[in-house]
């Protein structure tokens, strides 16, 4: 009750809703131009977010997230083409209801989807944290070393093909966290005399690099001409009988949503698959799966907008991203020197209510957004790729040079870029990376200051029943990725496509 | 014809050698914990060396079990191309980062724009230019108008 009442105090913040608002709108675009993910859109945003208060900073970028798990289905169902991973299931029925001549509807169960996925998952999200960052408010630093490892082995999942691959990533993560000024002893370490390296390298400077940067230098050699948008649908929403109909897929795609968000890895594009095989599943329509079915969009579109939402559940009670976008989340709340976590709720209540209330203020605008922003999408789908590229690099170059006005920042960002671009090509997942550099500085500090505390008896974290829970949690997610791979090539089955982590 | 997995792994060796030298540099103190500035640094180079060798070696084992060259030539098919690509257009964000504190945010952002975009593919002429000078006033706007932020003036010094 008092988590409603003082969520409800933020509401009338027009700071927050135009936050939410310019969020919402912002991630519709990028979620609607294919090559664009949603942590893209949201890395794009974060230097601007330096500038801003912390609240409305963290509101506009998981605002942005939730507005592009919608704008991803619009080329979906256009082209053919999901602007993002999480729409890849949209495109079956999407696209074969706007062969038939009715785009409009299935754009319009897709916004409508998204926000009762959006909503749904928004009181999750209120339901579960605030009691699971309670738990953890009784860590001490071995269980916080404990927690690091743990975020750090949700490696395992995010992985793609190689978890060696995975651990190599998470490692160069740790080795840029290890930059700058020794966590206990403060003296200076691989700064080569550099004074722009004493603070150590930012994690923005690394995730705008790694993911939009690098997404700029792959695209750069291709000169395709990207499919354009012909028809010009108006949004329609279903009636009373369709919307009946569309309740259960959409109870199914809320479900898998919550479950897949809550669990670090897992993400939205295999919440939207799974919903889209549960809804199947259970229809009385089964044939028209496939063939334009409206549950077939209505699933996975309510699944991937409660993913958005319970995805930050694992970010605000522990302080674990456990996908791209809520690791650049992450930054955004590093950028203001607000640690999610369990302390977040004691220390930061305010921001944390302020972001409930952005989220549903997003939740609900999405509705009224979604419907003008349509035209702008289709506009913005048909714009040459050159034009868009230069503007985007543009932006990255300024929005990190307006951080602390240093062209070391842009240096370091571009070197980011080109490790990324690397990593790509040689298959090398950097999402763990992204979580190295980010738990670099807790793992690092907790492990050596539980070693004073105990007089170096590594014991210490065996014995602390917090510490022990977490790290055997750490045993299982590494011992069950293993398990699965081993067993996938028992039976020869490929496992999981390399992937640059969830979204 | 090396695998990628193969490369990947000698990277993640070489990477980790090179950390490692810096590693074993860094200075210790008396007054440091037992674990020191030093401790954790030298485990990940080791373990990102050891994971790299490991890499390097799996792939070696499963070319010579598959002996299959042919497939690691396709695997590399169009790399070169996109690796060239890309160097350019990192060419044009390092010009940008050279040339930006004498020529001015101004004007470098409008070269930039109008670099890009040609580079991309947009065919040259007048709209080019004018995508060049539109973008940039609205960046300048965004960034210097709007969000206050001190971008390097050069030649713009008197604006």
């Amino acid at each position: 009750m008092e988590i409603l009442y003082q969520t409800a105090v933020h509401l009338g913040d027009p700071y927050l809703f135009l936050a939410a608002a310019a969020g919402v709108a912002w991630g519709i675009l990028g979620g609607a131009m294919p090559g664009i993910s949603p942590s893209i859109a949201m890395a794009l945003l974060l230097p601007f977010t330096y500038t801003m208060e912390p609240t409305g900073a963290i509101v506009l970028l998981a605002s942005t997230y939730v507005g592009a798990e919608y704008g991803g289905s619009i080329p979906a169902i256009l082209i053919r083409t999901p602007g993002t991973n999480a729409a890849a299931a949209t495109v079956i029925d999407g696209y074969e209801m706007n062969k038939q001549g009715k785009a409009g509807l299935a754009l319009g169960i897709s916004l409508y989807s998204g926000v009762l996925g959006s909503l749904f998952g928004l009181m999750m999200l209120m339901l579960l944290s605030k009691p699971l960052a309670s738990v953890a408010l009784a860590f001490t630093p071995p269980a916080y070393f404990a927690l690091g490892i743990l975020g750090l082995s949700v490696i395992a999942t995010l992985s793609g093909e190689s978890l060696l691959k995975g651990f190599v990533a998470a490692l160069l993560g740790l080795m840029i966290a290890t930059i700058g000024t020794d966590p206990v002893t403060g003296s200076n370490r691989f700064t080569f005399g550099s004074s722009d390296l004493l603070t150590g390298i930012a994690p923005v400077l690394i995730m705008v690099g790694m993911f939009a940067m690098s997404e700029l230098l792959v695209q750069a050699s291709d000169r395709s001409e990207g499919i354009k948008v012909l028809s010009r649908p108006r949004m329609e929403f279903p009636g009373r009988k369709l919307a009946k109909r569309l309740a259960f897929p959409q109870a199914i795609g809320a479900s898998i949503g919550t479950f897949e968000g809550v669990m670090p890895g897992a993400g939205g594009t295999i919440a939207s698959f799974m919903s889209y095989n549960e809804a199947r599943r259970w229809s009385r329509h089964k044939d028209e799966f496939g063939k334009g079915s409206p549950e077939g969009i209505a699933a996975p579109e309510t699944a991937n907008n409660a993913v958005a939402e319970t995805a930050l559940v694992p970010l605000l009670s522990f302080g674990i991203p456990g996908s791209n976008s809520t690791a650049i989340l992450l930054g955004g709340f590093l950028i203001h020197g607000l640690v999610p976590g369990p302390m977040l709720f004691t220390r930061s209540a305010d921001v944390v209510y302020g972001l409930y209330a952005g989220l549903f203020i997003a939740a609900l605008s999405l509705l009224a957004i979604g419907m003008l922003m349509l035209p702008v999408c289709i506009w913005l789908v048909n714009r040459p790729r050159p034009y868009l590229s230069a503007f985007i690099f543009a932006l990255i170059l300024s929005g990190i040079y307006s951080i602390h006005a240093s062209l070391f920042d842009l240096a370091i960002m571009l070197v980011a870029g080109t490790v990324g671009f690397f990593m790509r090509m040689l298959r090398i997942p950097f999402l763990p990376a992204v979580l190295g550099l980010v738990l670099g500085y807790l793992v690092e500090s907790s492990f050596r200051r539980s070693l004073v505390v105990s007089g170096d008896d590594m014991s210490i974290f065996f014995t602390d029943k917090v510490s022990l829970a977490l790290l055997v949690v750490a045993f299982l997610f590494v011992a069950g990725s293993v398990g699965k791979r081993i067993l996938d090539a028992v039976r020869h089955r490929p496992s999981a496509k390399y992937s640059e982590g969830s979204e | 014809m090396l695998s990628r997995d193969f490369v990947s792994g000698l990277a993640a060796v070489l990477i980790g050698a090179v950390y490692l030298v810096f590693a074993y540099q860094l200075r210790t103190s008396a007054l440091d914990d037992s674990v020191g500035p030093g401790g954790l640094p030298r485990t990940y180079g080791w373990l990102l060396l050891t994971l790299g060798l490991l890499i390097a070696a799996g792939a070696l084992i499963k070319q010579i079990r598959s002996g299959t060259a042919l497939d690691l030539k396709l695997e590399w098919k169009g790399q070169g191309r996109r690796i060239v690509w890309a160097g350019g257009l990192l060419a044009i964000g390092i010009c940008y980062i050279a040339g930006v504190s004498t020529l001015g945010y101004p004007l470098a952002i409008a070269l930039l724009l109008a670099a890009v975009a040609l580079y991309q593919g947009a065919r040259p002429g007048l709209h080019i230019a004018a995508i060049g000078i539109g973008g940039a006033a609205f960046l300048w706007a965004v960034f210097v108008l709007v969000l206050g932020v001190s971008m390097p003036m050069g030649l713009f010094a008197f604006l």
